[in-house]
């Protein structure tokens, strides 16, 4: 059966559409041949897939055949059979007739005859030739054809049309449509029935000895190609799939050694898109075929028809991994291929399946997630065929053009050399070559990287090329090569030299001459010497230009430029794919390598662009090392390019790396090219963020708090990743005032700070700030002429290298001023009255809340009617409450001597300097009294009052205020205000009233002393100066009776001291002189506690030893009136009506004034005829309708009399003080003071009115 | 044989990465976990996608390259674990097994008081155990 693989092949290659037959009965045909074949092909077929699914298919062609056409007869029975797929899927019989006997007699039988091969699926159609207009003719037609469809139709199915010749019925077209249609499914069902039979029975005998593949493929292939024709690729392209697994599941199987295949010319070109590339009967094997060539057929059929089916997508990724396990296939097999035939293979396979997808591929027609995933497939083509690329590159010599980034040594690095069964030797001709190679290898100068930073560079070789390429060689000879490198230490270091041989010159000057040592003349000549690294390359030039069949390939290896500008083709496309799918990072990765050849080539633009990004992706996430790979050449670029900010930003960059990432001397480096260019003439002077670098933070602990106002001194902790000390000009730091937007205050140092590296504390001067909390914000300064900037805040600790994501804002306030409150208090530390006339000490306590008072100075402005007694310093002491301390300095009456006190050294004397005193620095957080000598001034002499009830002083006129002003804070810049009020006093209130009258006129007049302080007074002493009118009794001195001096008077308690005194008159001795008053003398002393109130005078205290207190003077008017004994006049009220008053009733109110003496004294030089009256009644009980205030006459005789009346209303009910009457024009003491009228008087309630009453 | 473990914290930082090769060429294996992260986003942004369900921690092969293989684990707190191995046959479920005992090493060196998380890890004991599991892989793996 396999011998009809070729057949197979021709009638696969000649037949691709379906084939219908057509049974020309009545030589028809050629006149309707046209019209028939311009249907096709058939716009819309419905055919049933393999799992009898109905199936669309649009546009499917096929052919109408004779049956007597050559093609249909020449066939053998067992070829139709094996064949069938080209065996007409419907046959067509054309007949006309236009006699009903001649249908049945001749053209009946012979339809049966044709259609009795049931294996056929056969149609009449009945071709009418009469013409529309002859009805003759037509309705014959019409007759036999129903006698045909009698015959030949039947109730299940329609076997029959008719075609009008002269103009076809409407629906004729779709109705053979349908009736061709309807045979190709049956047949297609029946063929697709049988196939799988035949499949399923060999598929069953898989595992026998017997069982050949060949002529399974072929049964499989002839289904696949049967459903290819109807236009059914799913079907298709499933019968390849299981054609697949079946030959990979087969081919090696039974330990039969096969053929791989491979080794024809050309075959290192990939074929996996080419059906056709070799017929199949080539790569024919025993039973079965070659897998090199067999299973890219099948892939190259498989991509044929997901080409058709519109899925580019499917054959890419179908396609990729294809080529990595054909790949290893052929690594498998890598010992009888050609030199590096797997890689060139895989390059070219690459090359083949981006060209012809992306050819094939329409943008935007599948969903977005496919789109991108087809991308990512295309970058990965490109990138394995570049890796493949690159990887011969090395091979013939060009790796020392060879980027050696991670990328490159990722891929390189683990990719195992060719594994050739002998390595290619040099070609007898080539020692010029080999010269030309070493030369190179010699001028390779290894590039040095900016900053002179040193890198051992990556490896691009999985294992050293030199030993490998010697071992595989002499594996040929009978000594193992590998043993003899191994026995030699010294080639063994040496041997490393091409994985370091861009470490340096020296070394490599030294590998070089190691393998040249090993060219002594005991190896010359002999086919064991081991190969030079040039001759490595040569030979390896040389066997792959015996690989490589396509010119193109093989011009892309044959210079380094040529193979530089293919690197960068593929670079690109992967580059570019890998952006357009998800594959971010991929692609990134790739135009670092782009930029690293646009650098070499002197592109710096592009190239720094490319790195830019390269670096962006790696900071981004925080790769540091490998970012420390990339980031110098940003940097070389950026300085190259002249980008000062991008060069400058880029070493900070680099210095904010991980500090294990470069070396104390690389790093200084980066800070010296900062520090230089910062010095430099900058042209255009660029801010520089140094966030990552510099980083700051409050110190730990508490904010510092301020009030409102202060200013202060702020520490702040910065952190400095430079390698070296560095200068900085000037450095400010702001302050961002917390849950406002406000910027907050700045902090400047102006001078210039040194930053050593790591932990360094600044202390900046704070300007008073507004109220309310801080935090910092940002860094500034200058380093020359560079202006940086520094958005960091470390939480106490170096910068996190690591923390690349945090820019966290610190949420811990640093500075805290407080809204304006109250600092210190001022308030006076006495509670009572202090003695007025006397120096007396005030008490003031100065109170700091929770603030300093230190330096704190206090001015002190006394109001009218107070002086500050300068003559005495003023005292401070620590303010305490203890009772006992208070106990203490009452008893001694001298604070000083208080032990306590004097033990804490926390008293002080101050002298008061233009009305301003300073606080001692102790003071300053404790609460202490000051003590202001002080005395108040009133001219006024103290007067008693005489009636029983003691009139109380006016508080007014014994209060006095003192201003005070302190001026505090750390530049006294607080300032604190207070008026203090003082209350000051007489020692006593002096009450008199007349005792007793006595039958010898003397009175005895008691005079009541109150005593007005909080404090003990002690009465030593009292006289009484009389005023004109009295004398004392028994010529005394006017001492009182009682004779029980000292007097002890307790605070608020009273004592009495009586005097004798009679009326007379005293001799005046100078009448100018005479007294109005009399004046009651008291010497006194008091012993008081200063702070509670009335104490010692100043004076006193200092003069004074014993503490006995010296006699203080009291001096107190009296007013002792003269006895009613002497009225001039007399006044009396004279009785109201007997009913009483009542409100609203109008009543007459009557006084009655009767002179009692005449007037010839000239005491009362005013009596005369007119006498001044008045009256006073309280407006809100009485309405007077009468003058209140007049004059009227009153004779000078003794005797004569007067009656005052006056009309009053009273307007309240109840009982009222009634109106009084007043002689203001007369003294009191001559009017008989008789009340002028009753105390109170009662209201009565008005009267009820009758107009009130409603009758009833 | 293993020659490289690495974990990546949730914002694709590496938190840890330890090569197990002999020759200075940790960086091209910094390129490979930092590469792999690229299929990690996509199989997590693309669950859709034929790859494993949301609940499973296992990513699987990453990346079928001809020379090495790329393994990923995704925790619950979107850490990444990577493995890249030069083993071409390596089998699911030894690799399962790795990454739930590299896992619960994991957990155990985060549950340290003293380790911020999203930092590196810098124990010296994780590295021991990550060692020794990467040494007991290939064992089991052969056994």
């Amino acid at each position: 059966m396999a011998n009809y693989l070729a057949q197979f092949q021709t009638i696969k290659s000649s037949c691709d559409h379906l084939v219908i037959a057509v049974e020309d009965v009545s030589d028809l045909w050629p006149t309707i041949k046209n019209n028939f074949e311009e249907q096709l092909p058939f716009k819309r077929a419905c055919l049933n897939n393999k799992t009898r699914n109905p199936v669309f298919v649009e546009n499917l062609p096929a052919e109408f055949i004779l049956t007597t056409d050559a093609r249909l007869r020449s066939r053998f029975p067992q070829e139709q059979y094996l064949f069938w797929f080209r065996e007409p899927y419907a046959t067509l019989v054309l007949v006309t007739c236009e006699d009903l006997d001649e249908f049945k007699t001749i053209l009946k039988p012979r339809l049966k005859l044709i259609v009795q091969n049931d294996e056929r699926e056969w149609f009449i159609v009945f071709v009418s030739r009469a013409h529309p207009s002859n009805d003759q003719a037509t309705k014959m037609a019409k007759k036999v054809y129903a006698k045909l469809e009698v015959d030949f139709s039947s109730k299940k199915r329609e076997r029959c049309c008719k075609f009008d010749i002269h103009g076809p019925e409407a629906n004729f077209w779709e109705d053979l449509e349908s009736r061709i249609m309807e045979s190709i499914r049956n047949t297609l069902d029946r063929r697709v029935q049988f196939y799988e039979d035949e499949i399923r029975k060999l598929s069953e005998q898989r595992f026998m000895p017997i069982w050949n593949f060949c002529n399974f493929f072929i049964l499989k292939e002839s289904l696949a190609f049967m459903f290819e024709m109807a236009h059914l690729h799913d079907d298709a392209l499933r019968e390849y799939d299981e054609l697949e697994l079946c030959y990979l599941e087969t081919v090696n199987m039974g330990g039969k050694r096969r053929e791989f295949g491979g080794l024809d010319h050309g075959d290192d070109q990939a074929a996996l898109l080419n059906p056709g590339n070799k017929p199949l009967t080539q790569i024919v094997q025993d039973d079965s075929f070659r897998e090199f060539e067999f299973r890219q057929y099948l892939f190259a059929c498989q991509s044929k028809l997901l080409f058709k089916l519109n899925r580019p997508f499917e054959v890419a990724s179908r396609g990729f991994p294809f080529i990595i396990s054909f790949s290893k296939a052929l690594a498998i097999h890598e010992n009888i291929l050609p030199f590096c035939m797997r890689e060139v293979w895989v390059i070219t396979a690459c090359l083949a399946l981006v060209n012809a997808t992306n050819s094939q591929y329409n943008e935007g027609h599948v969903a977005p997630e496919i789109e991108k995933e087809f991308y990512r497939l295309q970058g990965d083509l490109y990138s394995l065929c570049r890796i493949k690329f690159l990887r011969l590159a090395y091979l013939i010599g060009y790796g020392t053009e060879i980027e050696r980034s991670p990328v490159n040594s990722a891929s390189l690095s683990m990719l195992p050399w060719p594994k050739p069964a002998v390595w290619p030797s040099v070609p007898d001709d080539a020692s010029s070559e080999v010269l030309v190679k070493e030369k190179m290898i010699l001028q390779e100068t290894p590039r040095v990287k900016h900053f002179g930073i040193q890198r051992k560079p990556l490896p691009l070789e999985p294992t050293v090329l030199i030993r490998e390429a010697n071992r595989r060689r002499a594996s040929l000879s009978a000594g193992n090569t590998s043993e003899m490198f191994d026995g030699r230490p010294a080639f063994a270091d040496g041997s490393g030299s091409d994985v370091s041989l861009k470490t340096s010159p020296s070394n490599k000057v030294q590998a070089i001459s190691m393998s040249r040592a090993l060219s002594s003349p005991g190896f010359e000549g002999s086919i064991d010497r081991p190969m030079r690294l040039a001759e490595i390359f040569v030979a390896a030039e040389h066997a792959l230009k015996q690989t490589i069949s396509n010119p193109d390939l093989q011009k892309t290896l044959s210079s380094i430029k040529e193979s530089e500008q293919k690197y960068m083709e593929l670079t690109k496309g992967a580059a570019d794919n890998y952006h357009r799918s998800w594959w971010k990072r991929h692609g990134v990765v790739l135009d670092g390598e782009i930029a690293a050849v646009c650098f070499k080539r002197g592109n710096f633009d592009l190239a720094a662009k490319s790195y830019e990004k390269v670096c962006a992706l790696y900071a981004g996430e925080g790769w540091q090392d490998l970012l420390a790979e990339v980031l110098p050449n940003l940097a070389e670029c950026q300085k190259i390019l002249n980008d000062q900010a991008g060069y400058l930003s880029s070493c900070v960059r680099l210095l904010s790396l991980d500090k294990g990432l470069f070396s104390m001397k690389e790093r200084q480096a980066f800070q010296s090219e900062v520090v230089s260019l910062a010095h430099s003439e900058m042209k255009h002077p660029v801010p520089l963020d140094v966030s990552s670098l510099i980083t700051f933070s409050g110190n730990p602990g508490p904010p510092l708090e301020l009030c409102d106002g202060d200013p202060g001194t702020l520490s702040v902790t910065v952190w400095s990743g430079f390698p070296d000390d560095i200068t900085l000009d000037s450095l400010t730091l702001t302050l961002m005032a917390t849950y406002n937007a406000d910027e907050g205050g700045k902090l400047r140092s102006s001078t210039a700070t040194v930053l050593k590296p790591g932990r360094n504390t600044i202390t900046f001067p704070l300007p008073p700030q507004k109220p309310g909390s801080y935090v910092l914000g940002v860094l500034t300064g200058h380093i020359g002429h560079l202006t940086f900037r520094s958005h960091s805040f470390s939480k106490g600790g170096p910068a996190d290298s690591d923390d690349f994501m945090s820019y966290e804002k610190p949420t811990r306030p640093i500075l805290k001023v407080s809204k304006p409150k109250p600092l210190v208090d001022l308030s006076a530390a006495i509670s009572s009255a202090l003695l007025i006339n006397e120096a007396q000490w005030i008490g003031i306590i100065a109170q700091p809340i929770n603030y300093s008072l230190k330096g704190a100075v206090l001015h002190i402005d006394t109001g009218p009617g107070l002086k500050i007694e300068e003559s005495h310093s003023i005292e401070i002491e620590n303010y305490r409450n203890s009772p006992q301390s208070s106990a203490d300095m009452a008893n001694s009456g001298d604070a000083r001597k208080d032990s306590s006190v004097a033990a804490n050294k926390d008293f002080e004397q101050l002298s008061l300097h233009n009305g301003k005193i300073e606080l001692p620095d102790w003071a300053s957080d404790v609460t202490s009294i000051l003590w202001i000598p002080i005395r108040a001034i009133d001219d006024k002499l103290a007067r008693g009052s005489s009636s029983g009830a003691p009139q109380r002083q006016s508080i007014v006129d014994g209060m006095r205020t003192i201003a005070l002003k302190l001026e505090f804070g750390t530049s006294n810049n607080q300032i604190y205000d207070r008026t203090i009020a003082l209350h000051f006093t007489d020692p006593f209130h002096v009450s008199t009233r007349v005792a007793d009258k006595c039958n010898d006129g003397t009175l005895l007049l008691q005079v009541t002393l109150h005593s007005q302080v909080k404090a003990t007074l002690t009465v030593y002493d009292a006289w009484l100066d009389l005023q004109d009118g009295f004398v004392h009794a028994r010529q005394g001195d006017g001492r009182p009776i009682s004779g029980f001096f000292p007097l002890v008077i307790s605070s608020t308690s009273r004592a009495g001291l009586l005097f004798s005194v009679c009326l007379g008159k005293k001799f005046a001795e100078d009448e100018n002189k005479a007294q109005q008053d009399s004046i009651l003398n008291i010497r006194y002393g008091i012993a008081g506690d200063r702070t509670i109130g009335a104490h010692p005078p100043v004076a006193v205290k200092l003069n004074e030893t014993e503490g006995t207190g010296q006699d203080l003077i009291f001096r107190s008017a009296l007013v002792l009136q003269q006895p009613v004994l002497d009225p001039c006049l007399a006044v009396g009220f004279l009785p109201l009506p007997s009913d009483g008053l009542r409100v609203g009733q109008l009543i007459t109110m009557k006084w009655r004034v009767e002179r009692l003496i005449d007037i010839e004294e000239k005491r009362v030089p005013q009596n005369n005829v007119e006498m001044l009256y008045e009256v006073n009644a309280n407006s809100e009980n009485w309405m007077i309708a009468g003058r209140k205030r007049g004059h009227v006459s009153l004779s000078t005789k003794q005797g004569s009399r007067i009656v005052i009346s006056i009309l009053c209303v009273p307007l309240v009910a109840g009982y009222v003080h009634p109106p009084q009457i007043v002689l203001p024009d007369i003294d009191e003491a001559s009017v008989s003071c008789s009340p002028a009228g009753p105390h109170l008087v009662c209201v009565l309630p008005p009267a009820l009115s009758s107009s009130f009453c409603i009758p009833a | 044989m293993i020659v490289c473990v690495a974990v990546v914290g949730y914002q694709n930082n590496p938190l840890y990465i330890q090569s197990f090769t002999d020759a200075d060429d940790a960086l091209k294996l910094h390129h490979i976990v930092h590469c792999s992260l690229d299929v990690v986003d996509e199989r997590v942004n693309n669950p859709k996608k034929s790859g494993p369900p949301l609940n499973e921690t296992f990513l699987g092969l990453l990346y079928p390259t001809e020379n090495y293989k790329v393994y990923g684990y995704l925790t619950n707190t979107k850490v990444k674990f990577i493995l890249v191995t030069t083993d071409l046959d390596v089998r699911d479920a030894d690799v399962r097994n790795f990454f739930k005992r590299f896992h619960a090493v994991y957990v155990d060196a985060v549950s340290n008081p003293f380790h911020v998380p999203g930092k590196k890890i810098t124990s010296r004991t994780f590295a021991e155990r990550v060692s020794t599991i990467v040494k007991s892989f290939g064992l089991s793996s052969a056994g």
